[in-house]
């Protein structure tokens, strides 16, 4: 009997051992990314702007990014700022030129320790962007200092170098195709536009790898054009401007890809084929709108996502909206993004 | 004897881990003596050692909103275990397998192949067995087949950096909760008697067994688990 007893003991401990570990929770587990960064230095326009012109009036609306301005309304740069467990981006220059008579001039300021330079409007090299105060009034008077320029300025603030545990991301072009796509109404022809989109795709690359890579930066990601021509601003245009769209998004692509071949400093995130498949099977994705605007244009101060809020929604559950206005994405259309752009830099050892 | 008796009864999953099959082999050897016996109606045995559970898994896709075809993996895990072995008849013995608790890695697959560990889940699977067992009840080496029932116990999930960039950035780190399930489990086997009261027993048991992994973001995914185990122990037998 004895003898039976301690045998039966081992048994009763491993059962216990098992039901006291089963009695522990679960937990978060590690969180850290892969590779520590030291911060986020963004450049680009407005898809990664973070506050430029959350200054004046645009302030008193509750606006400053182009979505659904709120509590959640962040962008994918700050999503990835979480995700890479450092400080969330803030706008590295603010300000306002407005021409427009009801909201006034805010000055520019550049604020030391921010990185997040997109601005909305922004052009890959041209310094009269979408909204710029250089155009014929009344424009909002958006900054629009060109994503070259933005390089400049941070080379000029960081002692002409990146830092090697910086985490830098570009990503830049959407302006170049509304600009040259105004300018067919000035005798520009289609074909000079694809040709301009393709400069400016290979200019960005060629800043990417001159100005950011050569610089020291490690670890550059560069998000590509997402597809304009899938909007609800392309799908108020004929077929052929469309088709027109999409061509000059796919030449621009094409020379920034090449551009930055070949980098191992830099991770070249298809947003283009991704933004694409999230049209063609929205349930996968949680969409449940990929053509029209969660904001209700017509009640927003000025026709943009730039001063949309929770107030100026269309009626109904917008959760499942890609779009915020007709061209930016609704904070979930970003939380996809960011989604897409740590999985890409997961896979690569990044995040 | 009763020191090899005390040895065995210190209660920690470490000493079952030590009790793998080198040392188990060494100890069983040095004590063959005489020839073999019964295995036959009426006895009970025990024997401890070592298991590995290997998945082989057929996954879902993780519900939306996901990249169409997120797949998850899980990887093997090792533990000891204990078997209590109870002769119905000469040729009928029930077996209960308790063992663990198993530390698997989940990683991702499908598309998201690539991205590494995205979380983890330890388990415990207590599974009770009917075999019929070949040969004399006196063979040295009996081979033998089984059927049985297992109970895949589920606990410290844990989720990673990674499963939160992928479903929730930004936000809280996302949490996974796997559920329990029920398996079918066929096993072949051979049993080695070394002498009247040591033997030695190899286990080879496909469990077919499917369940659901719940994530806090309101996610899930379906998975046939379908694991691979192999064991090996070292027993007494009454």
């Amino acid at each position: 009997m004895r003898r039976e007893f301690r045998f039966w003991a081992p048994c009763a401990s491993v059962v216990l051992a098992a039901l006291l570990a089963a009695c522990g929770g679960g937990g978060d587990g590690d969180q850290n990314p892969r590779v520590s960064y030291g911060k986020l230095v963004s450049f680009g326009d407005s898809l990664s702007d973070v506050g430029s012109y959350r200054v004046g009036a645009i302030a008193q609306l509750g606006g400053g990014e182009y979505s659904i301005n709120g509590s959640t309304g962040v962008n994918w740069t700050e999503l990835l700022a979480a995700s890479a467990h450092v400080a969330a981006p803030c706008a590295a220059q603010t300000g306002l030129q407005s021409t427009i008579p009801s909201i006034p001039a805010v000055a520019v300021v550049n604020h030391a320790g921010c990185f997040g330079y997109g601005q909305g409007g922004a052009r890959v090299t041209d310094p009269i962007g979408i909204g710029n105060a250089a155009l014929p009034a009344p424009q909002l008077g958006q900054l629009t200092d060109p994503v070259k320029n933005q390089i400049l300025r941070h080379l000029a603030a960081s002692g002409g170098a990146f830092a090697a545990d910086d985490l830098v991301t570009v990503m830049a072009g959407g302006n170049d195709v509304f600009a040259n796509l105004g300018a067919l109404q000035q005798g520009l022809t289609p074909t000079q536009a694809v040709t301009a989109m393709a400069t400016a795709g290979g200019e960005l690359g060629a800043y990417v790898k001159s100005l950011i890579v050569a610089n020291g930066a490690k670890h550059v990601v560069v998000v590509n054009l997402p597809d304009v021509s899938q909007t609800p601003f392309a799908y108020a245009l004929d077929q052929p401007t469309q088709g027109l769209i999409n061509t000059m998004v796919q030449q621009f692509n094409a020379q920034l890809a090449a551009g930055v071949a070949a980098t191992p400093e830099v991770l070249l995130v298809d947003a283009y084929t991704q933004g694409r498949d999230q049209n063609a099977r929205p349930a996968n994705y949680a969409l449940t709108n990929v053509t029209t605007p969660a904001c209700d244009l017509t009640k927003t101060a000025l026709p943009t996502s730039l001063v949309c809020t929770a107030s100026t929604l269309v009626a109904g559950d917008v959760s499942g909206y890609e779009f915020a206005d007709t061209v930016h994405p609704t904070p979930f259309g970003y939380s996809l993004l960011a989604r897409f752009v740590a999985e890409n830099m997961i896979k690569n050892g990044w995040l | 004897m009763m020191t090899k008796t005390f040895t065995m009864n210190r209660p920690t999953e470490t000493l079952l881990m030590k009790l793998s099959l080198v040392t188990g082999a060494t100890l069983a050897a040095a004590l063959i003596s005489g020839t073999a016996h019964a295995q036959s109606a009426g006895n009970w045995s025990i024997s401890l050692g070592a298991n590995n559970i290997a998945p082989k898994v057929k996954s879902g896709d993780l519900s939306a909103p996901s990249l169409p075809g997120t797949k998850i993996d899980v990887k093997d895990a090792s533990a000891g275990f204990v078997t209590f072995t109870y002769m119905l008849t000469d040729q009928v013995a029930l077996q209960t397998f308790l063992g663990g608790p198993y530390k698997h890695d989940i990683v991702g697959a499908g598309a998201i192949d690539g991205v590494g560990k995205i979380g983890e889940v330890r388990q415990v699977s207590p599974t009770v067995i009917a075999q019929y067992r070949f040969l004399e009840a006196d063979a040295a080496l009996r081979p033998y087949v089984g059927l049985g029932v297992t109970y895949a116990y589920f606990f410290k999930e844990k989720g990673s950096g990674t499963l939160t960039a992928l479903t929730n950035p930004g936000g809280a780190p996302t949490r996974v909760d796997a559920d329990n399930a029920w398996g079918v489990s066929p096993q072949l086997g051979v049993v080695y008697a070394f002498n009247q009261r040591w033997f030695a027993d190899l286990s080879v048991i496909k469990t077919y067994i499917k369940n659901t992994t719940h994530l806090s973001t309101g996610q899930s995914i379906d998975a046939k688990l379908d694991p691979l185990s192999v064991g090996l122990t070292v027993g007494y037998r009454f």
